[in-house]
């Protein structure tokens, strides 16, 4: 199943990503309209909340990636589980990179004990923690069950993220469902439409690309193993 | 499963190790807090609640640590494995050795808190205790599922730090402004939120500590 997936999205995304990608920079330089508080700094809008989204579907697939690899004990699995991680810690260093450019502007500080910020470096560092054991815990064969253990936690534990981060006040912006967000003009969800699908289809594309390196590493190694056994 | 619990607790009883080690490191991130901050008294309110738990993730970690140690010295970990006990049974006899040894650490260390940052236990001990044994069994299931884990790495007893402490943030952050409320007064029905993340925390380490317990260990 996982050999079609990644057949599939190396077939079908690397030609949209450079098109919707030029067509989501030309909407967002020279076509949305400038808005009316924030002025020329919220068009970073359309790239980070985009990156904060596919960041959560990331870590959403390592989180299942990791439950059927305990199950299964099927190596695909906890090669899809690994590049979801690592793929989505790209993303969450995005969010928080273009977050902090954008909240130098509109905010005047680099960062701020805010909840949404706090929830994100939360992520952020939980899954640093993923990538840290796979690195520490290279050459123990039950390595794969300990990050996909720590996988499940960690996604699991987002919720409980989120709740304790509600606990700090926040000036975070609400403007996905909110009538009062700001976006007031077709213009803007169509720029942002386009830049979501710049995102989902850039995230499944370097997806593929991490499993399938991954997998051959997998089969290096087992080669190797035949042949210092023969 | 009582039996591995009490064979724990006789050999800590027997050894007294673990203990005093952390009870003297407790006291030690007590006192730097108290001279790198130099609170006076009226800020000391405002503080203490996240001082103290500082000094409980810390000696938390060490703790940890040592779950399976005892068992990896003679191969003890295999008898376990062929014991008749099942795998989450084993997990819960660690949780609650780790449970009960950060409590009596946590019971020795809160009179030094209590004298340190001139806080009046009193009336507020009840709350305090509450949300003080509510946090450490969350600390305990997470740092009790990942410690085998841990010492499965190269860099041992580095890892586990790394691998617990973003998990625990949310319950820290409950447990920091729960501590500062009941030092302030408040009783726990007026947790709101922070009681229920608490709790929440709790039951869901403790459920995912017992079901995932057995991927961690060799078949």
């Amino acid at each position: 199943m996982i050999d079609i997936l990644q057949r599939w999205i190396l077939r079908l995304a690397p030609p949209l990503v450079l098109p919707l990608g030029l067509a989501s920079l030309a909407a967002i330089f020279f076509w949305v309209p400038t808005e009316k508080t924030l002025g020329l700094s919220q068009r970073i809008f359309y790239w980070h909340v985009p990156a904060a989204t596919v960041c959560y579907l990331a870590f959403g697939i390592a989180g299942l990636s990791s439950i059927a690899y305990l199950r299964t004990r099927r190596a695909d699995w906890d090669h899809a589980a690994h590049a979801a991680v690592s793929v989505g810690m790209m993303f969450a260093t995005i969010t928080i990179g273009t977050g902090s450019i954008w909240a130098h502007t509109a905010w005047g500080a680099w960062w701020t004990g805010d909840s949404r910020l706090t929830t994100f470096l939360i992520l952020w560092l939980i899954f640093a923690s993923y990538l840290l054991l796979r690195i520490f815990a290279r050459d123990n064969e039950m390595a794969p069950r300990y990050a996909a253990v720590l996988a499940i936690v960690g996604t699991v534990n987002i919720p409980l993220v989120i709740m304790a981060t509600r606990l700090f006040r926040t000036i975070h912006p609400q403007v996905i469902n909110n009538p009062q967000g700001g976006i007031d003009d077709p213009r803007m969800v169509y720029a942002l439409l386009v830049s979501f699908a710049v995102y989902l289809a850039l995230v499944l594309w370097l997806w593929a690309l991490k499993l399938a390196q991954l997998r051959i590493a997998g089969r290096l190694e087992l080669l190797e193993g035949d042949r210092n056994a023969a | 499963m009582l039996a591995l619990l009490w064979k724990d607790l006789v050999l800590e009883a027997r050894s007294r190790e673990t203990l005093p080690a952390l009870f003297v490191l407790g006291v030690l991130v007590l006192v730097v807090f108290d001279f790198s901050l130099a609170l006076r008294p009226e800020d000391a309110g405002r503080f203490a609640g996240g001082i103290l738990w500082v000094a409980i993730v810390f000696a938390s970690v060490l703790a940890l640590g040592r779950t399976f140690l005892i068992e990896r010295e003679n191969s003890c970990i295999e008898g376990l494995l062929t014991s008749p006990l099942d795998r989450g049974s084993i997990f819960l006899a660690k949780l609650a050795v780790n449970t009960i040894l950060l409590l009596a650490f946590e019971a020795l260390l809160l009179p030094v808190f209590a004298l340190l940052f001139d806080v009046s236990l009193g009336a507020n001990l009840p709350g305090l205790i509450a949300v003080v044994v509510a946090g450490t069994i969350g600390i305990a299931a997470t740092g009790t599922l990942f410690a085998l884990a841990a010492l499965g790495t190269r860099a041992r007893e580095m890892v586990l730090p790394l691998l617990v402490l973003p998990l625990q943030i949310p319950l820290l952050i409950a447990a920091v402004q729960s501590t500062q409320m009941v030092l302030g007064g408040s009783g726990l029905a007026t947790l709101g939120m922070r009681g229920d993340l608490l709790i929440g925390f709790d039951i869901l380490a403790v459920t995912a500590g017992w079901m995932l317990f057995e991927f961690v260990l060799v078949d």
